[in-house]
């Protein structure tokens, strides 16, 4: 026991003093395994990056909030129809079910997909109608200005309440409040300015308008029953299935369903959404991480190959040793250490410069979040190199540990 | 005296296509405590392939070994290397140095195998270089030496395991006339010290060192001559 630990120590320098004796060559045989821990460091620490992201904004985001969407199954979208939930629905529910704490609409229609106007500037944008709740839902607030009040929707006032960057896109004064912009067609007053939200995904969180939803509605004249989209939040100590059981029945009954016929809507709650977007951010790492992580096995094989030349070119050196009373499990464990050692630390210039390339293209690439690498990536990179280092340096140091001392001592 | 290497029968035969070649061919040697060896003969007549099994880097296709009372076929690897490390010290025709280590560094070397701690072993190496006469050069690294000094350095490293016997295989082969009567008055002290040793040469000068000449021609043991207070006898 006490002399294989005295073998290690001394196969470990043996190893060390190897390598630093042929430093050029022990660089390039790390070169692989380099490139590959780097590219798996920074392809994890982009891909965590934007999972730590979307998962900061979701924890912004309620997670009690449930969404009502429309729902069209495959047989009636053959049939050529399309489920709708309409303004109509929402009064219903909203009067209805005192059981929400909050519960909002939101409304998109064709006729504001044009975009607005503000002197000579037109800009594209996402116009929602909604109402005075959905502040609430959503948890914007206004930096300048109010949001949209009832009274706005009451009397389908023409005011907009937009989102940050709308007053870069439409070269909006400062403080925009109190500005005319079109939309539609029709003159629209500021009342508001959202605060910033920044992006996700490389989607500008900030790029919206807000009007009220019966402003909407009415300017949509006969086409007035558009889809809406509805989101709700239960108060605390409600029974969540009754609630929405009831909830069914009323729009069952609204949108005239018999019996043996499927909703024509779903709930999704923000959990599920998050879940699906875990799983598939979760995925899409491990995916990229596997492909680059073939790269490392590749940097291995390097490792094998360099190690094989190495032991071939030091065969005369082998036999020497031998005759001098090196055992081969002593031989053995020095090529071995040797191959472990110029893996880790091809393992760690790769974290170092993975580390720097991550960050370097979350600085460079814009939209692109902070670079994050979890400790995990970090163990997994170490065990994975030091694994590739035993497995790749096995056959090169059983080769030299099985060298026949005079075969080795003659070879030219 | 005991015999410290005994060879019986010993047949070393390597097989070229059809034909076996019989590098050594029914080879009976005992060699005792202190004796000093000289085994000659032409070229080919296998004086390197015996040299090489007692040094325990080869083994014979048949016969039996006996190092020190032990049969050597019987040994593993391992106890091939312990032997190697511990009973004899080789010394080689090119030296064999470790390249880029230092003159201490190549001496050290054995006794890493010995697991003896670095203080003891830079104590026991720098003991060896100042027996061969090379004190002052220890920090040297093998291409900065002489020929001479470099098979100093390889004398003092088959000698700092203290081992019974020195082999050395045409170790003046490679050396001037002047290093070569150096290095043969070394290996005198030597023996003079103790030390049992066996060099294989085809210099006439230095069989004439020796107390005993084995012969060998084809393979074969032809004369084995002792000499004794100046006599020549026959074993």
């Amino acid at each position: 026991m006490f002399k294989s630990a005295l073998a290690i120590v001394e196969g470990t320098k043996a190893a060390l003093s190897a390598i630093r004796a042929n430093a050029m060559r022990s660089a390039l045989t790390c070169l692989g395994i380099i490139i590959g821990v780097a590219a798996v460091i920074t392809v994890v620490a982009v891909m965590q990056g934007f999972t730590k992201q979307i998962n900061d904004q979701l924890a912004d985001m309620s997670p009690d909030v449930t969404n009502i969407k429309p729902f069209t199954s495959r047989e009636q979208e053959m049939l050529g129809k399309r489920a709708k939930l309409t303004y109509d629905d929402f009064l219903v529910l909203k009067a209805r079910i005192k059981e929400a704490e909050t519960m909002t609409a939101l409304m998109f229609t064709w006729r504001f997909s044009g975009g607005a106007e503000y002197g000579n500037k037109s800009h594209s944008s996402r116009v929602i109608g909604t109402e005075q709740d959905y502040q609430k839902a959503y948890r914007t607030y206004p930096e300048l200005g109010r949001f949209i009040r009832a009274e706005d929707d009451d009397k389908r006032r023409r005011v907009a309440f937009i989102g940050h960057s709308i007053i870069d896109k439409l070269d909006l004064p400062e403080n925009p409040v109190g500005e005319y912009i079109k939309l539609g067609g029709e003159w629209f007053r500021i009342i508001g300015v959202a605060e910033k939200q920044g992006s996700l995904l490389g989607f500008d969180q900030d790029d919206y308008i807000n009007i009220p939803i019966s402003t909407m509605s009415a300017l949509e004249g006969a086409s007035a029953q558009s889809n809406v989209q509805i989101m709700f939040r239960l108060k605390e100590g409600t029974n969540e299935e009754q609630t929405i059981a009831k909830m069914k029945r009323i729009l069952r009954q609204l949108h005239k369903l018999e019996a043996d016929e499927p909703d024509d809507f779903e709930f999704e709650t923000a959990e599920k959404a998050r879940e699906q977007i875990d799983t598939f951010t979760n995925s899409a790492t491990a995916i990229t991480a596997g492909i680059v992580g073939i790269s490392l096995v590749v940097g291995g094989i390097g490792v094998m190959n360099i190690m094989l030349v190495s032991v071939t070119e030091r065969t005369r050196v082998i036999g020497t040793l031998k005759a001098l009373g090196a055992t081969p499990g002593f031989i053995m464990l020095q090529f071995l250490v040797e191959a472990v050692v110029l893996s880790l630390f091809g393992g760690l210039i790769g974290l170092a410069i993975g580390y720097g390339l991550s960050g370097l293209v979350s600085v460079l690439v814009p939209g692109m979040p902070g670079a994050y690498i979890p400790a995990w990536a970090v163990m997994l990179s170490f065990g994975f190199t030091s694994l590739i280092g035993i497995v790749f340096g096995l056959a090169p140091a059983i080769k030299a540990a099985r060298l026949n001392p005079i075969d080795a001592l003659r070879y030219e | 005296m005991s015999a410290v290497i005994k060879l019986e029968n010993i047949n070393k035969h390597y097989k070229m296509g059809d034909q076996v070649f019989k590098a050594l061919d029914d080879v009976n040697i005992q060699i005792n405590l202190n004796e000093y060896v000289a085994i000659i003969g032409p070229s080919g007549s296998g004086k390197s392939t015996l040299m090489n099994l007692l040094g325990c880097l080869d083994t014979p296709t048949s016969g039996d070994y006996y190092l020190k009372d032990k049969l050597v076929k019987k040994m593993t690897e391992t106890e091939l290397a312990h032997q190697r490390n511990e009973s004899v010290g080789f010394i080689f025709q090119s030296f064999n140095l470790l390249p880029r280590a230092s003159a201490l560094e190549n001496v050290m070397q054995p006794l890493v195998y010995r697991f003896i701690p670095g203080k003891q072993r830079k104590q026991d190496a720098t003991d060896a270089l100042n027996r061969v006469g090379l004190g002052d050069k220890i920090e040297h690294l093998s291409s900065q030496l002489s020929g001479g000094q470099r098979q100093r350095v390889a004398i003092a490293r088959a000698l700092v395991t203290k081992p019974h016997i020195l082999l050395g295989d045409e170790p003046t082969g490679n050396l001037d006339s002047k290093t070569t009567t150096e290095i043969m008055a070394l290996f005198d002290e030597l023996h003079s010290e103790g030390h049992t040793i066996i060099l294989v040469t085809h210099e006439q000068e230095i069989a004439d060192h020796c107390h005993r000449v084995i012969r060998l021609v084809d393979g074969k043991v032809v004369s084995d001559v002792r000499k004794e207070d100046g006599d020549r006898q026959h074993v």
